[in-house]
């Protein structure tokens, strides 16, 4: 009866009153085009048949600040981007919806389990993730051709990786090994190496052992020729240093793919995983991901689980991937062929994705429980004051940890 | 029935200014009602808020952050206003001379006011730059100070021989007499180029490498990279005041001026006892518009410290506070807090402003 009423009105002309409309929001930039290609490709031809539209609202500025507004506002879409970093403060409101109800154990055990994981808050799932990003290590081979050094590798250690820089930034002069950044958000990724974790069982921080030996390498990179600061170099990221042939070497995610092709479309890189620690012979890696979520004041909670279904099918997933645009979360994804094309873009992607898997070693998610980035600033203002020599290693960590303790309530 | 005339009027008057009201009544009363009722909550945007009473306001002073946003935001304030006062006031005086071209000097000097913030912000961020214009112009100098040594001494030495040659003549000379320094300073020019040429004056070398932003190291308790946004700040404001002055200037008659000069008085009475008197009601608008526009720092902290790197705990001042509070990055919404904090800078402004006008420059004329 219903079907035959739809139809009915299509035919009549009121195509509009016979969908259900669906909207869905994330940030601008560079996603507003790999959206609407998606949605006029793959997902919308697929909801037609079942009569729902997609609506795409892509909110430019500060989205994690409209996002906040509208969901407290009750004016939220029905769908949204969630990043790892703030979820579980989002989670913790409880205006997401959990996502348990609307997918089998099955299809949720198709994505990777690193980023199911992530997005699973207090034992619910509360987002699919729609695409991922880890660290990797990006060189540029003719600087190291010219220099007369091998290129790094995956067997690399943090010394024999040091060596290399040294040598690069000792041959060439004018380029440093690579610009080091007073960030946790690629300085974390050699601490987990370690075996350091970022909170014990009673949600403290401690810097122990383990992180200031991290720390130490990392921080005296420059002081032993292998690397310069980037804000030295006028740089605010390692890949900036990295597209102006101002250091060898980057550690970025796929996303320096898209910013070398119009920065340096003729640099020729190659892209292995970070080093090892020479101790415990692992690494360590972040996962940044991304996630649909649902608003849990939605209206049409069954058509947007639909379109979130759509959203991060198979199709959906391959169709970003082959155009390079994104790192697909699904695990049958791994051995798509596209990974196998010659180029840098298809290794940089590769590397990247298998960042994640057991290969990637220690992987945690971008996120620090509740605290978001007042839990790194500590640790990011120890980095610089040792990078720019303005604190020693035992006064840097002294600081950090008592702000640290301050943050998360230890002592 | 007819209205009266003046009634009529009112009700004119209150449809025509309904649409500023409306939006003053919206945006501004109803915003600051709801930030007082926050202030005594414990609200994240979305539990409802929970009356806290004054919780709030005890634990901002609990909050290290918040006291150092508090010491940035009052040293910065005076310094701003300060500097920015004394120098536009200064720039006015100079261009209020009778000179022929001034219009230009004066459209120049106007300039840096044009520049947005966000420009300025990014022009600070090079200048300061470890390898940037700041810290090459202070490895030049350094470099070269035997040289601008040598140069000053030889100056020095040519000058005080012409002046003496002159006074014994019987002609009084000023030792910075303009005619015969324009025949000292090339010779000692000269002097110092041909002993750099023989080599017996050497450039050092010197590479400062003094990272201004990235840094929580200090200078009279103000960090660096708050100085940095001093400097800047005080030379994009000093032309928007200096045209303040210039009005206020070319309304001080000029028989005042004569007066003064048959009385024989010299030009800095004329200065003390007629310019700064007669300009006070503008000199009142200045520093107050100053200390309300410094008190209100915000966006150069935020690209200073997102795309300069300085540290937030360098940098933060009492709008910053507020706003990383409503939105801290990764992390709930503490709007109570912030209301709390923002209630505090609009009081603290209030009062600034008061305790200036009591015991600094009113806005009355001389008494």
């Amino acid at each position: 009866m219903r079907n035959v009423l739809a139809t009915l009105l299509v035919l009549l002309g009121f195509s509009a009153l016979a969908q259900t409309q669906v909207r869905i929001s994330g940030w601008g930039g560079t996603d507003i085009a790999i959206v609407t290609g998606l949605l006029r490709e793959v997902v919308q031809p697929r909801l037609d048949k079942e009569g729902i539209r997609v609506i795409y609202e892509p909110i430019e500025g500060d989205y994690t600040q409209w996002l906040f507004n509208a969901l407290s506002a009750g004016t939220a879409p029905d769908l949204f981007y969630v990043d790892i970093f703030w979820s579980e403060s989002l989670f913790a409101t409880g205006r997401v919806e959990p996502l348990d109800r609307y997918f089998t154990r099955q299809e949720v055990a198709e994505f990777l389990p690193n980023l199911v994981q992530a997005f699973t808050f207090g034992g619910k799932l509360y987002g699919i993730p729609k695409d991922f990003n880890t660290l990797a290590l990006q060189f540029n081979k003719d600087l190291f051709d010219e220099a007369g050094v091998r290129y790094p590798n995956q067997q690399d250690t943090w010394e024999t990786f040091e060596a290399k820089l040294r040598q690069v930034q000792s041959k060439l002069k004018d380029v440093a090994g690579l610009c080091v950044v007073a960030d946790f958000a690629r300085f974390g990724a050699f601490a987990f190496a370690t075996g350091w974790k970022p909170f014990d069982e009673r949600g403290h921080t401690v810097l122990d052992a383990n992180f200031r030996r991290a720390f130490e390498w990392y921080t005296g990179l420059g002081k032993r020729g292998a690397a310069r600061f980037a804000q030295d170099l006028g740089e605010g990221w390692t890949g900036g240093c990295f597209g102006g042939e101002k250091a060898a070497t980057a550690i970025e995610g796929a996303w320096i793919g898209g910013f070398l092709r119009d920065k340096a479309p003729n640099l020729r890189y190659g892209t292995t995983f970070l080093p090892l620690d020479p101790v415990t012979k692992r690494r360590g890696n972040f996962v940044f991901t991304v996630s649909w979520s649902m608003n849990a004041q939605s209206k049409n909670k069954e058509a947007a689980a639909k379109v979130l279904k759509a959203l991060t099918s198979p199709e959906a997933q391959q169709w970003v991937l082959e155009r390079g645009l994104a790192i697909p979360s699904r695990r049958a994804l791994a051995n798509n062929p596209y990974f196998q094309r010659p180029g840098k873009e298809p290794e940089l992607n590769r590397i990247v994705f298998q960042g994640s898997t057991p290969q990637g070693g220690a992987v945690y998610p971008f996120k620090f429980r509740g605290f978001g980035g007042d839990w790194m600033r500590p640790i990011n203002e120890a980095l610089q004051a040792v990078i720019t020599g303005q604190k020693t290693v035992d006064q840097a960590l002294k600081d950090a940890q008592e702000a640290l303790d301050r943050l998360t309530g230890r002592k | 029935m007819r209205l009266k005339a003046r009634t009529l009027e009112g009700l004119y008057a209150l449809f025509l200014l309904f649409p500023l009201l409306f939006t003053l009544g919206v945006f501004f009363l109803y915003a600051f009602v709801r930030a007082v009722y926050f202030s005594f909550t414990d609200y994240d945007l979305f539990s409802p808020p929970r009356f806290v009473g004054l919780a709030n306001y005890l634990r901002l002073f609990q909050d290290p952050l918040f006291l150092k946003a508090l010491w940035h935001t009052l040293t910065y304030s005076l310094v701003v206003t300060s500097l920015q006062t004394f120098f536009a006031l200064l720039l006015a005086l100079a261009l209020n001379q009778p000179l022929r071209g001034i219009t230009a000097f004066r459209t120049a000097y106007y300039l840096p006011s044009v520049i947005s913030t966000a420009a300025a912000s990014l022009l600070l961020l090079w200048l300061f730059q470890r390898t940037g214009l700041v810290n090459q112009t202070l490895s030049l100098l350094l470099a070269y100070l035997p040289h601008l040594l040598v140069l000053a001494l030889l100056f020095a030495i040519l000058q005080g021989a012409q002046v003496l040659w002159e006074r014994r003549r019987g002609i009084p000379t000023s030792f910075l007499d303009p005619a015969l320094a324009l025949l000292s300073l090339p010779l000692a020019l000269l002097g110092t180029y041909a002993l750099g040429a023989l080599g017996l004056v050497q450039a050092r070398e010197v590479r400062v490498e003094i990272p201004w932003l990235p840094t929580t190291a200090t200078f009279l308790g103000i960090p660096y990279p708050l100085w940095a946004i001093i400097l800047m700040n005080t030379y994009t404001t000093i032309p928007t005041f200096m045209v303040l002055f210039l009005a206020g200037l070319k309304g001080i008659p000029k028989t005042l001026y004569e007066a003064a000069a048959l009385d024989g008085a010299s030009s800095w009475v004329m200065f003390s006892r007629i310019t700064v008197p007669l300009l006070r009601p503008v000199l009142f608008l200045v520093i107050t518009l100053g200390l309300i526009g410094t008190l209100q720092l915000f966006d150069q902290v935020l690209f200073v410290g997102g795309s300069g790197g300085a540290p937030l705990e360098a940098t933060v001042t009492l709008a910053y506070y507020v706003y990383g509070n409503v939105f801290p990055s990764g992390a709930t919404p503490r709007v109570g807090l912030a209301s709390a904090a923002a209630l505090f800078l609009a009081g603290l402004t209030l009062l600034v402003v008061l305790l200036q006008r009591r015991f600094g420059v009113g806005e009355r004329g001389w008494t």
